[in-house]
């Protein structure tokens, strides 16, 4: 069983932050690698399926010797109902046992599905229906993640553009009942609420106020742009004020919560400054003191992602 | 079984304008695909949903995407109007099936040579990168890749890199084979024929 160790502020890799990376004390206590990206996927008839990027795992060795690491994936597609990624899962695992990160996580969403008589993958992350039926779709996969990968495994709340209706739960109810019955962690995607919030027209603290906080591990923030009058997940921006108001609400709330990690693609870096980076991950780390300086009276009510 | 149907009929309503068209008019669904009743009303509101315009958008843009960035000589050659063109006829024909998107531009690669278009320097282009990505794929068990160039690749590629269109670079045949050694980088040898 393991507890989420504090780290503090985390900073997705991007290879265009490698300058504030490499400054002698960036504002940040551990890095997020999205560990899909130092590899090649050859497909599952090729053997070995997975070519590692030799250039790319040196620069995560070298990441490694100064920060804690995270893995945040993007491919298990763990709401695929026809099948499960179980190679991908393999994979995953042993990325574990080189890095042995203290939590990893992916999202709660599917992107690969039959398409023309092959598995096909939509690049995105497409939403699950809010029902009884995924959740039992979903369970017994989370329980063989945590099996395989003895880590505390957390799921992010998903973005998305269009709703599918007639749910049978909200979201907050879907997501405590996910962490409750699989004992999975949440990674809560704040920029991921805001933007649902801001495209489907609902009060992001009215989700966050039904949330049972203690199944918080990780938070993610992030900007966004607007794109044919809908607000984007785009990691195109510094974190809007709107996003720091939800964080200022939630971070005193999740007592058992290991990181909060800022998100920017690298394609917006030099465009948003590493100077307006900087400044955001400082704010984050004196909100983070803030509130772990708070939090010292009231230990963890429980373990998250056990 | 019912929730693999709605999956995949969701993904096709995002690949497919057309059939998103016709869900939109209140044409059937397929009949092989199995689906409750709930959910044919989902996807019938969501075809209505103009968010699923912008996951359309998403969809392209990362597609695209991966395949300027394992392809960007053969696509900066090609240019946007022509891309598009050669995309859109190769989309039809081939969905995306893996993350890394390495085997869908090989086959896009394998796709243009079938295409025999008619355009100055694009086999030595795409014969270049083809066998970069052919040996990215096959890691450490790659067996050497031997590409014969119809123009010096030089000036060809020095202009493709530098944002350019080679202009001017006559014929000649040059031989060349591409290794990958054990740190990942790969070595060209040439020759002159």
């Amino acid at each position: 069983m393991h507890a989420l160790p504090k780290l503090g502020v985390g900073l997705a890799y991007q290879a265009p932050l490698n300058p504030l990376f490499d400054i002698a004390s960036p504002p940040i206590d551990y890095v997020e690698v999205v560990p899909d990206i130092f590899w090649t996927d050859r497909g599952p008839a090729v053997e070995p399926r997975y070519v590692e990027d030799a250039k790319g795992l040196g620069t995560v060795s070298s990441l490694a010797r100064r920060w804690p690491l995270v893995a945040h994936g993007i491919g298990l597609s763990i709401g695929s109902a026809d099948g499960f990624e179980t190679d991908h899962l393999g994979q995953v695992e042993r990325w574990w046992q080189r890095h042995r990160f203290p939590w990893h996580s992916d999202h709660l969403a599917f992107h690969l599905a039959e398409h023309q008589g092959v598995r096909a993958n939509a690049g995105i992350t497409l939403p699950l229906a809010r029902d009884r039926e995924s959740i039992d779709l979903l369970v017994p996969r989370i329980r063989e993640v945590m099996r395989r990968v003895p880590a505390p495994f957390l799921l992010e709340n998903n973005v998305y553009y269009f709703d599918i209706p007639d749910a049978e739960m909200d979201e907050a109810t879907f997501l405590d009942t996910l962490c409750r019955e699989s004992g999975c962690g949440l990674l809560l995607d704040l920029h991921n609420l805001h933007t649902n919030a801001c495209n489907h027209g609902f009060d992001p603290f009215e989700v966050l106020r039904h949330l049972d906080m203690r199944h918080v591990g990780e938070i993610h923030v992030a900007g966004g742009m607007e794109l044919d009058g809908f607000y984007l997940d785009a990691h195109s921006d510094v974190i809007p004020e709107a996003v720091w108001h939800l964080l200022e609400w939630t971070l005193p709330r999740c007592r058992n919560i290991g990181g909060v990690t800022f998100e920017i693609f690298g394609s917006w870096v030099e465009s948003v400054g590493l100077a307006a980076i900087q400044a955001d991950l400082e704010r984050l780390q004196a909100l983070w003191s803030r509130c772990q300086g708070e939090a010292t009276a009231q230990p963890a009510q429980r373990e998250v992602g056990t | 079984m019912s929730l693999q149907g709605f999956q995949s009929m969701l993904f096709r309503l995002i690949a497919e304008p057309e059939f998103r068209d016709g869900i939109r008019a209140q044409k059937p669904f397929p009949p092989r695909v199995e689906l409750s009743t709930r959910e044919m009303r989902r996807l019938r509101a969501i075809a209505d949903d103009r968010g699923l315009d912008i996951n359309r958008t998403l969809h392209k843009g990362f597609r695209l995407g991966k395949l300027r960035a394992l392809l960007p000589m053969t696509c900066q050659l090609l240019g946007s109007r022509r891309l598009s063109r050669e995309l859109s006829r190769f989309w039809l024909e081939r969905p995306p099936s893996s993350f890394s998107f390495l085997p869908e531009a090989l086959d896009f690669c394998e796709f243009l040579k079938r295409r025999r278009l008619r355009m100055r320097y694009l086999h030595d282009v795409l014969a270049f990168e083809r066998a970069l990505l052919r040996l990215e794929a096959a890691g450490a068990d790659g067996h050497p890749e031997a590409v014969a160039f119809e123009h010096d690749p030089a000036p060809v590629l020095a202009a493709l890199a530098a944002g350019g269109r080679p202009r001017h670079v006559p014929r000649q045949r040059v031989d060349a084979v591409a290794t990958r050694g054990q740190d990942g980088h790969i070595q060209w040898r040439m020759a002159p024929h």
